[in-house]
């Protein structure tokens, strides 16, 4: 039983860590509470329900497709909205997220409808036992998709000259600026980045839960949380937060009560944030403020 | 595509206040429903289900005669968005302004501290979306709801259960915890004992469950003949679809909510067969009324308004107003208090089901207290009560890899 | 402060106390929820604007003072309403004074958006602890006694109580800030460290201002559930609250006496009076409101007005 609980954990986790990296991205770069990131994360699920069924694709086939549609999403709403409030004040741009979050779930529910939805690929119910454990494909697949995008988007930030940039805007930005780096540009194109991972945390998302525009702000919470347990600003960071929530939610399920695992994991949030408030893996970036 | 229904709906219902010559006097439905947050799903055929009974009466009946005067129906709806404070303050705008009748909200803590309003104003409220305990249990007069409160729900399905062959003996309990879950699954509870099942497990998710494997592990440990899923219909899309891909398997998987929805049956394909869920209406049912006639043509009707699969909320929604008119017809009246004495009164039949209350106002349990539906062949039949049935109850159910 | 401000506040507060003899009930719900919000507001406003220690979690001391409020009239249901009153507000006071005093130490060492999380997830951890552990009814909901007088409409007795509370609020947000205390306060805000260095008690000081904060907000949610008269947790311990607070001061003007009243004034008005009519886009219409805000009157409203007449003023001698 205890090695079912961890696997389904470590699952369960890898979702979790991808449904984050966005949010902790433009955190510890921009130092922008995202309050928008769960619909973020939610657009990227519809559109995968959508191009999946127009085009008669695998929804994991349709992760380009979607995350180059937030990318553009990501860029525009960086440059023309949340730069006029980044400089300004903490509370002022995140109060300008949960703005727009307000607007754009009202949108979703006019174009999506409130219903839940939800993705069924073609090996939706298929399951397989390895080591007298059962694992269930479509759950497989999504942590496989998230760890590929996870690996993705750490090459990305450490080896190409996009990612130089971001890391050394987000380091010093005044330095960065002395060099010849377009701060603005550099902004939005880590929020295109962020919300194009959001977007892909949909897809994978939409393919193991059901959906509805209600569900943007739990979302939210979750890269919070996340992101506390494991640090701001890394994949890596994500990663160790992500799978640690996952442990504490299905072991706490299954051993303190089926009821619990949101009370555990928002003790382990005050927790952390007491004992390690840069997360376990710190700030990838730079110190806290 | 709901914004698109909502204001077709609202311009039909525009177009035929002005095609016809219609009555000058107009009576007035005011109420919330939730049209965005968690509930908004509901809120929407709900609020469909007005809009057609409202469009209907008005433009094909040309309005409705009480006491030989004609009335157009309006109604004023506002969204609430599941915040009592928002929902309190609004429904006493209402008041002010003069409306008589009201139509509920969703959730018991919005339609309670909203009933108290119109309960002190002495202004009726039928409402479809309220079945906790605590507002029939308060005294109020003024409240009616259109099911049986939450813990008498569950006693048509174990009264089918008893009538199983092979007779099955364990059950478990799977609940989310909300006041209208966690209520309901106090009632599958005291309904089950009561016909002699034996309870060997009760889970309690969290109100929004993201992972059940946990829960699926203890049931294969512990296999019950019936597992009992009361919670919103996303939940129980969750636990299904985990149970199929765990195979995780018991004689017979009841969802409260569920399986009644097409995108439901839709989403799980071959797999939703057998799937057991509480009905509380669809379009064979048995019943007539004067102004649609049966269910068929309320379901034509709505069919020619909205694109929207129709569900039995948008049902209950449409009978709350006829109820009121029928009422209204009863007493002779507009006057909300002889309104209320002929609703304590009701025993109409609409073409939603026979209408009547308890003294304390919630649905009659036998009669609104709903179908058990099942699903056969893709297909969903109602298995009980007797008298609707249109298919028999299939019993155990297969293997999930009995059904790929 | 100048000399006619507190006969101005009192006038003020005696006309309000005449409203819901000549406005409609409507409007009085209205003035019950501003009230409430704006007294909720200056609450937050007491270590939130004050020292800069703002919490997104003040949802936690709502829920907590109306549960505990809710569960030991219960125990007691013989009492006289305005006794049962009395009682609920002693016991949700106590659980807030309690809770807060627990907390304060170890979440106070957290500092700015952390220490906001923090409260965030406190009030996550309560309101779960509440929803899960059958005896605090939290899932089933609580019903609470009528406390209301006879000979008066409800709207109106919660207003009075509102009103009543909201001008406590007040004075002890006025009294801490011509404070030595206030003055200890607005240091933490702007430099915590060199604060500390000159000899202001940091850690006393961001201890009393939550501890205070979180004992008005306990009163708060008792008041407002017994004029909802049942709850569950959904009713109380909301994330919209925890964020509507924040709001409150940012559009009224952070760290100023007036400004979350003002705030919550503004936001009720706007989304219950104008916006209360809207079927299916009143959620777009708020966040549209929001956005507007942040971009057009950062400081909030007094500090745009401030800005304006301080550079009118600044235009007057070149004339």
């Amino acid at each position: 039983m205890i090695q079912q609980t961890l696997a389904d954990g470590l699952v369960l986790g890898g979702i979790y860590a991808l449904s984050a990296v966005g949010f902790s991205l433009i955190f510890g770069v921009l130092h922008v509470i995202n309050l928008s990131h769960g619909i973020l994360v939610l657009i990227g699920a519809y559109l995968a329900l959508t191009f999946s069924r127009m085009l008669q694709i695998d929804p994991l086939l349709t992760v380009p497709l979607v995350m180059a549609v937030l990318f553009v999403i990501g860029y525009a709403y960086q440059r023309f909205l949340i730069q006029y409030a980044v400089d300004r004040s903490r509370l002022g741009s995140m109060l300008l997220t949960f703005g727009v979050a307000l607007m754009l779930q009202n949108i979703m529910i006019w174009v999506f409808s409130p219903d839940m939805k939800n993705i069924t690929p073609s090996y939706a119910f298929v399951s397989f036992h390895i080591a007298g454990l059962t694992f269930d494909a479509v759950r497989v697949s999504a942590l496989a998709a998230s760890l590929v995008l996870l690996g993705c988007l750490a090459a990305l930030l450490k080896y190409s000259p996009l990612g130089r940039v971001i890391r050394a805007t987000a380091q010093q930005t005044l330095a960065a600026r002395l060099c010849g780096v377009n701060v603005r540009h550099v902004y939005a194109l880590t929020f295109a980045v962020s919300a194009a991972f959001a977007g892909a945390a949909g897809i994978v998302i939409g393919i193991i839960l059901p959906f509805s525009p209600a569900d943007e702000s739990m979302w939210t919470l979750n890269a919070f949380v996340v992101v506390v347990l494991g640090g701001i600003g890394s994949p890596a960071g994500a990663l160790i937060g992500g799978l640690l929530l996952g442990l504490a939610s299905t072991l706490t399920a299954q051993y303190i009560g089926p009821a619990f695992p949101n009370v555990t994991m928002f003790m382990l949030l005050v927790l952390m944030l007491l004992v390690r408030p840069n997360g376990l893996l710190g700030n990838a970036f730079s110190a806290s403020r | 595509m709901r914004r698109r229904d909502v204001l077709t709906g609202a311009a039909a219902a525009a177009i035929a206040g002005s095609a016809r010559a219609l009555p000058a006097k107009t009576l007035v439905f005011g109420g919330s429903v939730p049209l965005t947050g968690a509930a908004a799903e509901t809120g929407l055929n709900v609020n469909n289900g007005y809009i057609t009974a409202v469009s209907y009466l008005n433009e094909l009946l040309g309005g409705v005669e009480i006491a030989g005067e004609k009335y157009r129906i309006e109604l004023k709806l506002f969204d609430d968005a599941s915040d009592p404070a928002r929902a309190t303050t609004l429904i006493q705008r209402q008041i002010d302004d003069g409306t008589d009748f009201f139509l509920g909200s969703f959730g018991s803590n919005i339609v309670l501290p909203t009933a108290a309003i119109t309960e002190r104003a002495g202004k009726p409220m039928v409402q479809t979306g309220g079945g906790a305990d605590a507002i029939f249990t308060r005294g109020f007069k003024y409240v009616f709801g259109m099911y049986p409160r939450a813990t008498r729900q569950f006693v048509a399905a174990a009264a089918l259960f008893k009538s199983l062959q092979p007779a099955p003996r364990t059950y478990s309990v799977i609940f989310t915890n909300d006041a209208f879950s966690k209520a309901a699954a106090d009632g599958v509870k005291l309904s089950c004992n009561e016909a002699g099942f034996k309870l060997l497990d009760t889970f309690e998710l969290p109100q929004k469950p993201t992972d059940v494997s946990g829960v699926l592990s203890s049931v294969r440990a512990k296999t019950p003949d019936i597992l009992v899923c009361v919670m919103h219909d996303q939940d129980s899309l969750l636990i299904a679809r985990q149970m199929i891909a765990t195979g995780t398997n018991v004689k017979l998987l009841f969802q409260g909510l569920g399986p009644q929805l097409a995108s439901f049956r839709e989403a799980l394909g071959k797999y939703a067969d057998d799937l057991m869920c509480s009905t509380y209406w669809d379009e064979t049912v048995p019943y007539k009324d004067k102004f649609f006639g049966d269910s068929k043509q309320f379901t034509q009707y709505y069919r020619s308004k909205f694109t929207r699969p129709i569900a039995y909320h948008t049902a209950g929604a449409a009978a709350c107003i006829l109820t009121y008119v029928l009422a209204m017809q009863q007493a002779k009246s507009i006057e909300p208090r002889a309104v209320r004495d002929a609703l304590a009164a009701a025993d109409f039949e609409t073409f939603y089901s026979r209408i009547k209350f308890t003294p304390q106002g919630d649905g009659d349990a036998l009669l609104l207290g709903g179908m058990i539906g099942q699903v056969e062949k893709g297909k969903l039949e109602t298995v009980f009560p007797v008298e609707a049935r249109t298919a028999s109850a299939l019993y155990p159910a297969r293997a999930w890899d009995v059904k790929a | 402060m100048k000399p006619y401000a507190p006969l101005f506040v009192l006038l003020c507060a005696l006309l309000l106390a005449a409203a819901p003899g000549v406005l409609p009930p409507f409007y009085v719900r209205v003035g019950q929820i501003t009230l409430y919000s704006a007294a909720l507001g200056t609450a937050w406003a007491i270590p939130g604007g004050f020292a800069g220690y703002g919490s997104f979690g003040n949802a936690a001391f709502i829920g907590v003072g109306a549960f505990a409020a809710g569960l030991t009239e219960n125990q007691f249901a013989s009492l006289s309403p305005p006794l049962a009153l009395l009682l609920g507000l002693g016991a949700g006071a106590a659980a807030c004074a309690i809770l807060s005093a627990a907390i304060a130490y170890p979440i106070l060492r957290l500092r700015g958006t952390f220490f906001a999380i923090a409260m965030l997830g406190v009030s996550h951890v309560c309101s779960e602890l509440n929803n899960n552990v059958d005896a605090l009814q939290g899932s089933l909901g609580l019903n609470f006694p009528a406390v209301t007088m006879a000979n008066l409409a409800p709207e109106a007795f919660f207003y009075e109580l509102y009103l009543i509370a909201g001008l406590a609020v007040l004075c002890v947000a006025w009294l801490i800030q011509r404070s030595r205390f206030g003055a200890g306060l607005l240091a933490i805000r702007e430099d915590e460290d060199t604060a500390r260095m000159l000899g202001v008690p940091t850690e006393r000081y961001k201890r009393i201002a939550f501890f205070v904060s979180a004992v008005l907000t306990g009163l708060l949610g008792v008041i407002y559930a017994h004029s909802l008269g049942y709850i569950t947790t959904d009713s109380v311990y909301r994330d919209d609250t925890n964020l509507n607070l924040v709001v409150f001061s940012l559009l009224g003007g952070m760290g100023t006496l007036f400004g979350p009243a003002i705030g919550a004034f503004l936001l009720v008005f706007v989304t219950q009076v104008v916006l209360g009519r809207l079927l299916d886009f009143h959620l777009f219409a708020t966040g549209l409101l929001l956005v507007i805000l942040v971009l057009a009157a950062p400081s909030g409203i007094l500090g745009f007005v401030r800005t304006r007449t301080r550079r009118r003023s600044a235009m007057a001698p070149a004339e």
